[in-house]
């Protein structure tokens, strides 16, 4: 019964009263992998007007399976964000939508209601 | 007038959880059965152990005072659980060494992944395992004891013992997989959310599949589900043979798809725990052409 309880005490001292102690195991899984990564879509509008979706790989001549594939943090997109900006050219307007994941879900960080590239 | 323990002693429902309680009791501390699936559940944690770390304490690598007696330790006690020389002194041994890479090692001087799950699943499962009678079969002691037995002129001993930590091991799992679920029941992890940000990390990147979000809530809810089935079904037997393969799959599924290291690997030995020991001892001796083992009892299921 000691050793039951043992097991069980871990994950309700975590889980049920928010005691976090490396010497009991909470079991909660997949909880933190994944937190951070951004989920993001560029578009690039051209001289007529029209917004077409902006390949940031192709524009920057980065590998798609390189650096630029993930976007890891907020930092991290506003500096990709940067890069096109200025491999787009003086006075490009490139809208971004990007969210972000958190413990609780998706988080708007960016939305395409602004040119980027005039912050 | 009865006396009021009488009264309550009288009383149907308590009857009834007197009965239950008796035949959780006799089920948890009380039954004897083949020590067969102990054994193969402790040489098989052996050839986890290595797998998992075998080649991380090679001599060479970590050439300290602690870090050559933790890979000498690792070594000795893990052959000695393999061959099953004193097994479950080697078992405790071997646990009591992966507690300490995963508190002392991993949390204390930050070796990150002896912090996860799968470490303290292994060295939990070692411990559990030294409460079974894991040597009695497939054993340097069941070669010493057969031998002895011989020399005595009396017949070998019986492979035989109490499962109580096999039950400790079934207690464990449906723990792991309670709380598993539990954790993830709530609109993060059920909206899908969660499964897309893993997906994204390991797989797509930044750049998000069109129709991802229907499967990732669909797989989240299944997910869950499942996992509370295993938790309060995987125990019992007519729930058992519904979910057993779905839990293996489950867990194949995990384990060629996300860094997860030896956990499924260890999940799937452990199910073992969850069977009727003599009807494993039965299976064991009708492959090997044996015929019943003369300890068997049981159906598989």
């Amino acid at each position: 019964m000691v050793i039951a309880a043992f097991m069980v005490a871990g994950p309700v001292a975590e889980q049920v009263f928010g005691v976090r102690t490396a010497l009991l195991r909470s079991w909660t899984m997949f909880s933190a992998i994944g937190l951070g990564v951004i989920d993001a879509s560029f578009e690039i509008r051209r001289p007529d007007g029209a917004l077409l979706p902006l390949d940031r790989f192709e524009m920057l001549g980065a590998s798609r399976s390189g650096g630029l594939k993930r976007i890891e943090s907020r930092d991290e997109l506003a500096s990709v964000i940067k890069r096109l900006c200025a491999a787009a050219g003086q006075g490009a307007d490139i809208r971004v939508r990007a969210r972000q994941a958190t413990r609780a879900g998706w988080q708007i960080v960016h939305s395409d209601a602004e040119n980027a590239c005039a912050d | 007038m009865p006396a009021p323990t009488d009264a309550v002693g009288d009383w149907p429902g308590w009857r009834l959880m007197h009965a239950f309680a008796a035949r959780f009791v006799a089920w948890a501390v009380e039954t004897e059965g083949s020590s067969r699936s102990s054994a193969l559940i402790r040489i098989g944690l052996a050839m986890l152990f290595w797998s998992r770390w075998a080649g991380e304490l090679l001599l060479y690598r970590d050439q300290s005072p602690v870090g050559l007696l933790l890979a000498a330790s690792f070594f000795v006690a893990t052959v000695l659980l393999f061959v099953g020389y004193h097994s479950r002194i080697a078992a405790v041994w071997t646990g009591s060494i992966g507690l300490a890479m995963y508190s002392y090692f991993g949390h204390q001087l930050g070796r990150e992944p002896w912090t996860h799950h799968h470490t303290y699943l292994l060295a939990v499962a070692a411990l559990l395992i030294a409460l079974t009678p894991c040597g009695r079969s497939y054993s340097l002691d069941r070669y010493l004891a057969v031998t002895r037995a011989e020399r005595a002129g009396l017949p070998p001993p019986a492979e035989r013992g109490n499962l109580w930590g096999l039950r400790l091991i079934v207690v464990q799992l449906s723990v792991l997989y309670f709380f598993a679920a539990f954790d993830k029941t709530n609109h993060a992890f059920l909206s899908g959310a969660r499964i897309e940000a893993i997906f994204l990390w390991y797989y797509a990147g930044s750049d998000y599949p069109a129709g991802l979000a229907w499967l990732a809530a669909i797989v989240s809810f299944a997910v869950v589900a499942l996992e509370y089935c295993l938790a309060f079904g995987l125990p019992f037997r007519a729930a058992r043979r519904y979910l057993v393969l779905p839990g293996l799959a489950f867990h194949a599924i995990i384990y060629v798809t996300l860094p997860v290291y030896t956990f499924s690997a260890t999940m799937a030995l452990l199910y073992l725990a969850y069977f009727d020991a003599d009807a494993v001892d039965k299976v064991i001796a009708r492959l090997q052409g044996t015929g019943s083992a003369g300890t068997a009892k049981g159906e598989i299921s």
